[in-house]
């Protein structure tokens, strides 16, 4: 009986994670970027590279996205809007963070009107370097995204972050 | 014996279950001919069922302020409108699992109810857009829902019943796309209005108002309003070929006849652009009900000399 159950989970686990592998949606957040990696990530939405073949469509409404794709440093304004649209997708949710600026700061590193790079305000999961990223560099990323959801990772929950414990 | 044939008929063959996966069929076929038209290649072929899966495995949020009966009843009752619509409609070519006279008018209403639920489902989840989509999602049903009425009017005028089994007998002999050319216009029009496909996909403007009434919902209640959607496709289809298309009598007529209506909504998906509301209303009201309107009249006239 333990065993039978055993073997059930593990099936419904496996239908589950191929679901998610193969069924991506994305929602595209501008965090305070120079809009060079925003029209990089419209080229990859294009038909020249049509990524909705591997099931990647971008959404309008956090709510039905399962990736948010950041771009660009976080300035003060833009903080509590990343927070909030973060917080409002839901469970399992990834990030990935385009470009140089919203890794490190990139340009803007020290400017008095930025919190700093992305991964100082929300966790990431995939980092996409480059000023601005090809669009072949953010299909890549997405590729390393789905080598992490094939390695499980979707399972596992993942820690709420909640805006108190973000430092300002 | 009885009972179970019954139940098999209602809840996997050819209501239920198959239904629902030949409607999530029909949806990639339709995705992937508007990325072929727009020099693309397209999703697999297995795409609408791998949204649907991940879909009903996600978080399913609910907002602190809706009811939450109907937040989590309305997609359950949408599903359900269009899955006992199936019942009455010669799906797949087969007869249709149940029928009494007066059928039409039944169907035709029970396929509203997924589209009345979006927009009550809209107003209950009381964000700004979802509450823009709820109000263009209710004004488009005014719209286009009394001139799709009156088109399938007019085939039961002409077979003398309101039974869809009847009409379709009747129209296996009798072309009637030809004898009423605008009344299968309208009704095709009338059904892209109804699943909200471009250019009537103004309650879900994704550049506008985010996703329109469905703005909030995620998880379990999006993939049951997603299935309902393409449940009401394939109902939608088999009504219009087997009125306008000369009928369905089995499962390779079906697969024809709507393959083929699917490729012409497909195509004016790709041609048109999306109306304003307010566009869409008038298109309805100035040409669609006015035009079906006047063929209703020369039919009666020519039915009451003819006799």
């Amino acid at each position: 009986m333990n065993n039978n159950s055993q073997l059930w989970t593990k099936v419904i686990n496996q239908v589950r994670d191929w679901a998610r592998q193969n069924s991506i949606w994305a929602v595209h957040f501008n965090s305070g970027s120079c809009n060079g990696c925003d029209i990089e990530i419209l080229a990859t939405l294009t038909p020249r590279y049509d990524v909705e073949r591997f099931g990647i469509k971008l959404q309008g409404s956090p709510r039905h996205a399962d990736v948010l794709i950041v771009t660009g440093p976080v300035t003060r304004q833009a903080r509590e809007r990343l927070i909030r649209t973060y917080e409002q997708m839901p469970e399992p949710k990834f990030v990935i963070s385009v470009g140089s600026c919203s890794i490190s700061g990139g340009v803007f590193e020290g400017c008095y009107n930025c919190v700093g790079s992305v991964d100082d305000v929300i966790p990431v999961d995939v980092y996409i370097p480059g000023c601005p990223p090809r669009p072949e560099a953010i299909i890549d990323g997405i590729v390393q995204l789905l080598t992490e959801l094939k390695g499980g990772k979707a399972r596992k929950q993942q820690r709420p972050v909640t805006a108190e414990e973000i430092p300002a | 014996m009885n009972t179970f044939t019954s139940l098999f008929t209602l809840l996997i063959f050819p209501a239920g279950l198959t239904l629902m996966l030949v409607g999530m069929f029909y949806e990639w076929i339709d995705r992937k001919l508007v990325a072929r038209f727009q020099n693309r290649v397209g999703p697999r072929w297995f795409q609408p069922f791998a949204d649907t899966l991940k879909l009903f495995a996600k978080e399913q949020i609910k907002p602190a302020i809706v009811n939450p009966y109907l937040f989590f009843g309305l997609p359950i009752a949408a599903l359900a409108g269009a899955l006992t619509a199936a019942l009455y409609v010669p799906l797949m070519g087969l007869n249709p699992a149940s029928n009494f006279p007066g059928d039409l008018i039944v169907t035709i209403y029970l396929l509203s109810l997924p589209t009345m639920c979006v927009g009550l489902a809209g107003w209950n989840t009381s964000g700004r857009f979802s509450l823009i989509g709820a109000t263009r999602t209710l004004t488009q049903l005014f719209a286009y829902e009394a001139p799709f009425l009156l088109a399938m009017l007019g085939p039961a005028l002409v077979a003398g019943s309101w039974q869809i089994n009847t009409i379709n007998g009747y129209a296996q002999n009798h072309w009637l796309i030809f004898t009423q050319p605008v009344g299968f216009i309208v009704a095709l029009i009338g059904l892209m209005g109804k699943l909200e496909l471009p250019p009537f996909d103004a309650p879900e403007a994704e550049t506008e108002i985010v996703a329109g009434a469905l703005t909030e919902y995620s998880g379990r209640g999006l993939a049951m309003f997603k299935i309902s959607r393409s449940v009401e496709l394939i109902i939608g289809l088999s009504l219009v070929s087997s009125f306008y298309l000369g009928g369905l009598n089995g499962i390779p007529s079906f697969l024809f006849k709507s393959l083929a209506l699917l490729l012409v909504m497909s195509v004016l998906q790709v041609l048109l652009t999306r109306l304003r509301i307010d566009q869409t209303v008038g298109l309805w009201w100035r040409f669609g009900a006015i035009l079906v309107l006047a063929q209703l009249l020369v039919m009666i006239l020519w039915k009451g000399l003819a006799l």
